[in-house]
């Protein structure tokens, strides 16, 4: 019995560190441009093709095609901000909600058109390996994935809190108007948060590959749990996001466990509807403390 | 000389006997099928506005009551062998009673958070239906009892009686949303849609009037739901819960014209009829060019002309009305 909760906690935790990098971005959009990005998870499918045919066709190891798949999508974020966010920050909400919303029907559906609805996978050396740590079994992809989701969380907490640019983005958060009047670039600013924000989604596609099926709806599985995460952990907060995030992968992972198979998003949707009802403003209040 | 009013009654009662008169001059099953798509997301687009267009709610959950209503009627159908015209009644009910409990969690909830909140509910109840395998037939769903020619029960031959049913339903849905916009409800919808706080502020009872709106909103899109499954004679939750369904109520109001009467119908005939045409040119068999579409439509409405289809009408015949009394003007100086 502790063995099979410390083995759901496991696979949930591993599982949660790819989630947080989805809800990362999410929130990271959230607090600096004020716009929830309803396409995130198809950034993910995006950087998920991109390692799949980086594998398929050159052979590169998806985790190798990490250091594409992250700088392709950074430029795709600072060309969706300047191109697109931009012309609708100073909206309503529903110019806001609703262009985000129709790129990812529109990304979900040129990607159908493209690759169409077959599930596409990479078998790499490390796909069928396992560490054992006692009675405990974990994959090898998946632990690499964490760790890496980790590093990547790590070193943007460094970049927020150590550099001007990060610095001058958690301002812009917390501020806009003061920002721009302590002689921040907001443009700047915003499309370098959109581009963070993607390629830490395109990090997560690649990181996904060598265990998980690339198809065009397969962003709408993380884009859920994100908006779950970043909710419960209070929207444009990072850190909450990132706890949020693993919390969630282990509910997930122990409502498959104990549940049934077909039942971890129910307990996922019970705990956002919960956290609604009980504390609205998420358990972390504030701007990544 | 006509009077404004009386032009638009003119052009109304004009519509509604091209209405009427449709089935009778078009008789090819596939075409009937694609007016009855069209005033069935009209409709569905019609109750979605009154709370989305007008108190500006952008819920994305409007699947959660047109699968109640789908279930509520076929359960009492098949288990209980009640028509569906009463089930339909019920069905409307009880996605009332369901948008009180969701209107609760959910209203506290502005904007992006409102719309996630209401996608959640709408996904549980989906994964509810999911679960229920012998109340509700679970993942595999149920096929309707095949009764013949029996209008008692919803069921008929001739299609064209789908689609007088569905125009009454549309009819029935742009009656309710002209009385509501030219009374004090309408007045504090508008209120609430601006500004909440400063609606607030003034005095009204935002909460209330949310919770109204959302009452009379699920109750039409539950009417949507039952007429659905009776009409394609089939229910399982992946239909029943589509968050297509509550992609589509959203999509043809805003690019229609968002808080308009006739947004809604105005922005599903141009989709629908988009996705006729490109059907036929393309061929079936291209998953994904219809929605490629939409999306690309949507895009295009909200960074040019956020007021959507009806907007540019409007702006057209204000142009043509203003540049008239400019000659006027212009004569009389």
């Amino acid at each position: 019995m502790v063995t099979t909760i410390a083995q759901a906690v496991v696979n949930g935790l591993l599982i949660g560190g790819i989630y947080a990098l989805v809800s990362i971005g999410v929130t990271l959009i959230f607090g600096v441009v004020k716009i929830v990005n309803f396409a995130q998870g198809e950034f993910v499918m995006i950087g998920m093709y991109i390692s799949f045919f980086l594998a398929t066709n050159f052979g590169i190891d998806p985790l190798v095609s990490l250091v594409i798949s992250m700088p392709v999508l950074f430029l795709v974020g600072v060309l969706l901000q300047h191109f697109l966010l931009r012309r609708v920050l100073s909206l309503g909400d529903m110019p806001q909600i609703f262009l985000t919303f129709a790129l990812s029907l529109l990304l979900v559906n040129v990607a159908l058109l493209l690759f169409t609805a077959n599930y596409r996978t990479v078998q790499t050396s490390y796909s069928e390996m396992a560490v054992h740590l006692g009675p405990l079994y974990v994959p090898m992809a998946k632990l690499i994935a964490f760790v890496v989701a980790m590093v990547l969380s790590g070193l943007l907490w460094v970049f927020l809190h150590s550099t001007d640019l990060g610095k001058a983005m958690r301002a812009a958060a917390q501020n806009r108007d003061v920002a721009m009047l302590m002689g921040i670039n907001p443009d700047r600013v915003f499309c370098m948060a959109v581009g963070v924000a993607l390629a830490l989604a395109g990090a997560a596609g690649s990181l996904l590959m060598p265990f998980y099926p690339a198809y065009p709806l397969v962003g709408q599985v993380f884009v859920l749990m994100a908006f779950v995460a970043v909710v419960l952990g209070t929207l444009g907060n990072v850190t909450g996001a990132l706890i949020a995030s693993l919390m969630m992968g282990v509910a997930e992972s122990l409502g498959i466990q104990f549940v049934g198979a077909d039942s971890g998003l129910i307990v996922v949707f019970a705990m956002l509807l919960l956290t609604l009802a009980v504390r609205p403003s998420g358990l972390f209040g504030g701007w990544s403390r | 000389m006509w009077t404004f009013m009386g032009r638009i009654g003119f052009s109304v009662g004009m519509l509604m006997v091209i209405a009427i008169a449709l089935p009778l001059l078009v008789t090819s099953a596939f075409a009937i099928d694609i007016f009855i798509r069209i005033l069935l997301f009209a409709f569905v687009g019609v109750a979605w506005n009154l709370m989305g267009g007008y108190a500006k709610q952008l819920s994305l959950g409007h699947a959660a009551y047109f699968g109640l209503g789908a279930y509520t009627s076929t359960i009492l159908l098949i288990r209980y062998g009640v028509s569906p015209w009463i089930g339909m009644l019920a069905g409307g009910v009880v996605a009332m009673l369901a948008s009180l409990p969701i209107g609760a969690l959910c209203f506290r909830l502005r904007g992006p958070y409102f719309a996630i909140a209401t996608i959640a509910t709408a996904q549980v109840l989906m994964l509810l239906f999911l679960k229920f395998r012998d109340f509700a037939w679970g993942a595999e769903g149920t096929t309707m009892p095949n009764l013949g020619n029996a209008p008692l029960m919803m069921q008929f031959d001739a299609k064209a009686s789908y689609y007088y049913i569905v125009l009454a339903l549309l009819a029935i849905g742009l009656a309710i949303t002209y009385k509501i916009e030219r009374s004090w409800m309408g007045y504090y919808l508008v209120a609430v849609g601006e500004d909440e706080d400063a609606a607030e502020a003034i005095g009204v009872d935002t909460l209330r009037i949310k919770r109204n709106i959302y009452l009379i909103s699920a109750f039409l899109t539950a009417l949507a739901g039952t007429f659905y499954v009776q009409y394609i004679y089939f229910i399982d939750p992946n239909t029943a819960f589509s968050f297509n369904v509550s992609v589509e109520a959203a999509l043809v109001s805003i690019v229609g014209g968002i808080g308009t009467l006739w947004g809604p119908l105005v922005g599903t005939v141009l989709l629908e009829a988009t996705s006729a045409l490109l059907q036929s040119w393309l061929g079936g068999g291209h998953g994904g060019v219809q929605l490629t579409v939409y999306s690309l439509i949507l895009i295009a409405v909200i960074l040019y002309r956020p007021s959507g289809l009806v907007g540019i009408l409007t702006d057209a015949y204000d142009r043509f009305v203003h540049a008239g009394s400019t000659k006027e003007a212009l004569l009389d100086g």
